[in-house]
């Protein structure tokens, strides 16, 4: 029946006018009289302080939180997280000596999309609140606020680097995610398991962050080649132990720097004696060289009192 | 032994337009005795297991990916064609590490440059992939190698460098308005070119790319030691060589070369000539200079090229176009997924018996098969193959004989069916009166019936 609405628009139209006209004048007729308004005027008598929050809502802290994976357990004791990226920050902070409070959380919780992200103390005005910190700016943050920061410098610094963000992050990704035994084993109790208990559910959460693995690991070629990606991050390993050589620390400095920290990042998960590896081989390839595992033993017990 | 080197084919009269295809050119050319090895320019990933070149083909073996062939060729000469012995643990240290970081920071500065600029893809790059390509690979190829790259640089936020999409990118992001870095401004839109107005982060990556190399090379003859090629140097100079080299409209990258980095572009421009030798043509490459025959160009070999080219195979219009499918199937998203986990699996069993043919040819052959039988028929009912009798010893021949049976015997399938549809259709008019659409059917059945006469005369 199209034609109809039509009319009836129009005759809304028609009757909006003396309907304003109508609503002005109800509204004189319920103003409130002086006198009474100015009684009215002296309430409230007593305001009440505002409520808290609900108790499981973040607190406000004077000191900064780093949001990362972990569990709650965990979170409250300090200990390791089981995400390499989070557990580089996590541990530069030690180093640098930022004093932090650990928030187990997840990707969502993130600003950006991913953990870990750094939130700053609470100012008394809620409207001075910093935002938070991602965390390729968690560097920046720590120098403002009185970390005691190194950085070593030069041309080989970028290039090992590259050997952690590149090769070794490779053969994590598959080795976490898409070697089949130990996605099950150790990748979906850490992330998938804490997140819902629908089986229908995990399974499209396990699918998604497979996909999301292999998808990074085709940006660079055009199949995931396993023996590649094991041998390439076996030569990145005995780069890293040639370089680490006989020192204490990476590129002979007196103390630990954030290269310190992004090793040990990976080293501290292969060799954590927690997760159980269905699939080995990287770590095997990474307990051949007695200086980095020395290297992590080094950093556990400084920053995480073992 | 006769070692073939598959690469994508050659441009900016270098040898080959891709990094890795030039790093395994030079590798071979340092590691393996002349006459060993011979270089194709078949620019064909689908032969490759890995689906991506550089391939070394040994018999039946194919080894996709640059540093599997040199482990391979390593294995087969038994440790003898290796650059990398006798380098000091140091040394050997830097390699690996300076590899890594010249394939994760140049990669994405060549992908710039080459691709995601859209003047230089479009007047440049894109146009190359037609001379190295047979006809309908160029539609595929050039675009999906661009869509890599795209997605490869897309964290730098520097994708206004592609001025082909649309100004407004609806994107929807969780990520906050006050933590998001504004893509598009108005002085972008008033910029000349939109490098200009991304060139101050231009310049930031390619001195993090540049500045590292060249202290690394200092005053040394080669990058990893004074003395030694390394592997390193053919990664280096694939790299560098495809940054300076090529004349593009947008030439930021070679501009901050030349400007800044004179020691890397002398050695650049040094090795280039020492290891690939003069300018490269397509014609020097394919062997197809005008009006000389292939043994002729096999004469030329020795004279005139310092790299072993030999010509690629002539695939013919079958192969062209089972490449092209494969290709096509590749792109398709859950076929494509399908065919890289069986490339996957076979690469994780490891077996020497020819890895890719067989099983590869089966999952394609039968839709292939039918749509290029199909395909080569018509072009013989056509006339547009030539039946010749004298193409003597090339494998063409004797490929499109027994599709011209195949065709032959289609074509009088076809007669048979052409006839039963008349029938039906004359039993059909005859029981139910005339159809509803008249005229079209008896266009049909006259365009059939001229089909029919071309085959028959």
């Amino acid at each position: 029946m199209p034609p109809e609405p039509a009319p009836h628009e129009a005759a809304e139209d028609l009757s909006h006018a003396p309907k304003q006209k109508e609503a002005s004048f109800i509204k004189d007729l319920f103003s409130v009289p002086l006198p009474v308004k100015k009684l009215f005027d002296l309430v409230p008598l007593v305001t009440y302080s505002p409520n808290q929050l609900p108790q499981r809502s973040p607190k406000s802290s004077r000191i900064p939180s780093l949001y990362i994976f972990s569990t709650d357990h965990d979170a409250a004791a300090g200990r390791p997280s089981f995400n390499p990226s989070c557990l580089k920050w996590q541990t530069f902070l030690n180093i640098a000596g930022v004093h932090y409070r650990l928030v187990s959380s997840n990707n969502h919780a993130s600003p950006t999309g991913a953990l870990p992200f750094l939130l700053p103390p609470a100012q008394s005005n809620p409207a001075q609140d910093a935002l938070p910190v991602p965390s390729n700016k968690i560097l920046k943050y720590a120098t403002d606020h009185g970390g005691q920061i190194r950085e070593p410098s030069g041309m080989r610094y970028e290039a090992y680097q590259s050997l952690l963000d590149h090769r070794i992050r490779n053969a994590w990704l598959y080795t976490l995610y898409l070697s089949p035994g130990n996605f099950s084993s150790i990748a979906a109790p850490l992330y998938i398991h804490p997140a819902s208990s629908n089986p229908l559910v995990r399974l499209s959460l396990s699918h998604s962050l497979r996909s999301a693995a292999a998808a990074e690991l085709l940006k660079q070629s055009a199949v995931i080649d396993a023996n590649d990606l094991h041998s390439e991050a076996d030569k990145a390993f005995e780069a890293l132990s040639s370089l680490l050589g006989a020192d204490e620390w990476f590129f002979g400095e007196e103390a630990p720097t954030l290269f310190d920290a992004s090793v040990f990042a990976y080293t501290q998960l292969l060799l954590d004696e927690r997760l159980q590896w269905a699939d080995a081989k990287l770590s095997t390839a990474l307990r051949r060289r007695a200086n980095l595992v020395a290297h992590r033993e080094r950093v556990l017990g400084r920053y995480y009192g073992r | 032994m006769a070692l073939e080197l598959h690469v994508w084919g050659p441009g900016f009269s270098l040898p080959s337009i891709d990094p890795h295809c030039l790093a395994a050119i030079a590798y071979l050319q340092r590691a393996v005795p002349e006459g060993e090895w011979k270089l194709v320019a078949s620019s064909n990933p689908t032969l490759s297991p890995t689906n991506e070149l550089p391939a070394l083909r040994n018999g039946d073996v194919w080894i996709g990916g640059f540093r599997n062939i040199f482990h391979y060729i390593a294995q087969i000469s038994s440790g003898e064609w290796v650059l990398d012995a006798g380098l000091a643990e140091q040394e050997g240290a830097d390699c690996i590490a300076f590899s890594s970081f010249v394939e994760s920071h140049g990669q994405p500065l060549l992908d710039l440059s080459l691709y995601v600029s859209s003047e230089n893809f479009t007047t440049i790059t894109r146009p190359l992939y037609n001379t190295i390509q047979p006809f309908p690979m160029p539609y595929l190829t050039p675009n999906s190698i661009r869509a890599a790259a795209k997605l490869r640089t897309d964290h730098l936020g520097l994708s206004g460098l592609d001025i082909d999409i649309d100004g407004t990118r609806t994107q929807h992001s969780i990520i906050p308005e006050s933590l998001r870095t504004s893509r598009t401004t108005v002085s972008s839109l008033l910029a000349a070119s939109p490098e200009a107005h991304a060139q101050i982060r231009l310049d930031a990556l390619a001195r993090n790319f540049l500045e590292p190399l060249r202290d690394l090379l200092g005053e040394k003859k080669y990058f990893v030691s004074d003395k030694q090629f390394s592997s390193l140097d053919c990664l280096v100079l694939g790299y560098l060589s495809l940054m300076l080299v090529p004349d593009l409209p947008q030439r930021w990258l070679s501009k901050i070369m030349r400007a800044n980095f004179s020691g890397l572009c002398a050695w650049t421009e040094e090795l280039r000539i020492e290891v690939f030798g003069p300018a490269v043509t397509v014609e020097d490459a394919l062997l197809k200079s005008p009006g000389a025959s292939a043994s002729a160009a096999e004469q030329q070999i020795g004279k005139n090229f310092s790299l072993p080219w030999a010509a690629p195979q002539d695939r013919g219009v079958i192969g062209v176009g089972q490449t092209y499918l494969a290709t096509l199937a590749n792109s398709i998203p859950v076929l494509g997924e399908y065919r890289r986990n069986i490339r996957e699996e076979q690469l994780s069993q490891k077996t020497e018996e020819e890895p890719s043919s067989t099983l590869q040819a089966a999952t394609i052959a039968g839709g292939i098969f039918a749509s290029a039988a199909l395909l080569v028929g018509y072009m013989f009912q056509q006339g547009i193959i030539p039946l010749g009798g004298e193409e003597p010893e090339r494998q063409r021949g004797s490929g499109l004989d027994a599709f011209g049976e195949a065709g032959a015997a289609l074509s009088i399938y076809a007669n048979q069916m052409d006839a039963e549809v008349q029938r039906q259709r004359i039993l059909e008019v005859e029981s139910h009166g005339p159809p509803h659409s008249q005229p079209a059917v008896e266009v049909e059945i006259g365009s059939n019936g001229t089909v029919v006469k071309e085959t028959t005369g």
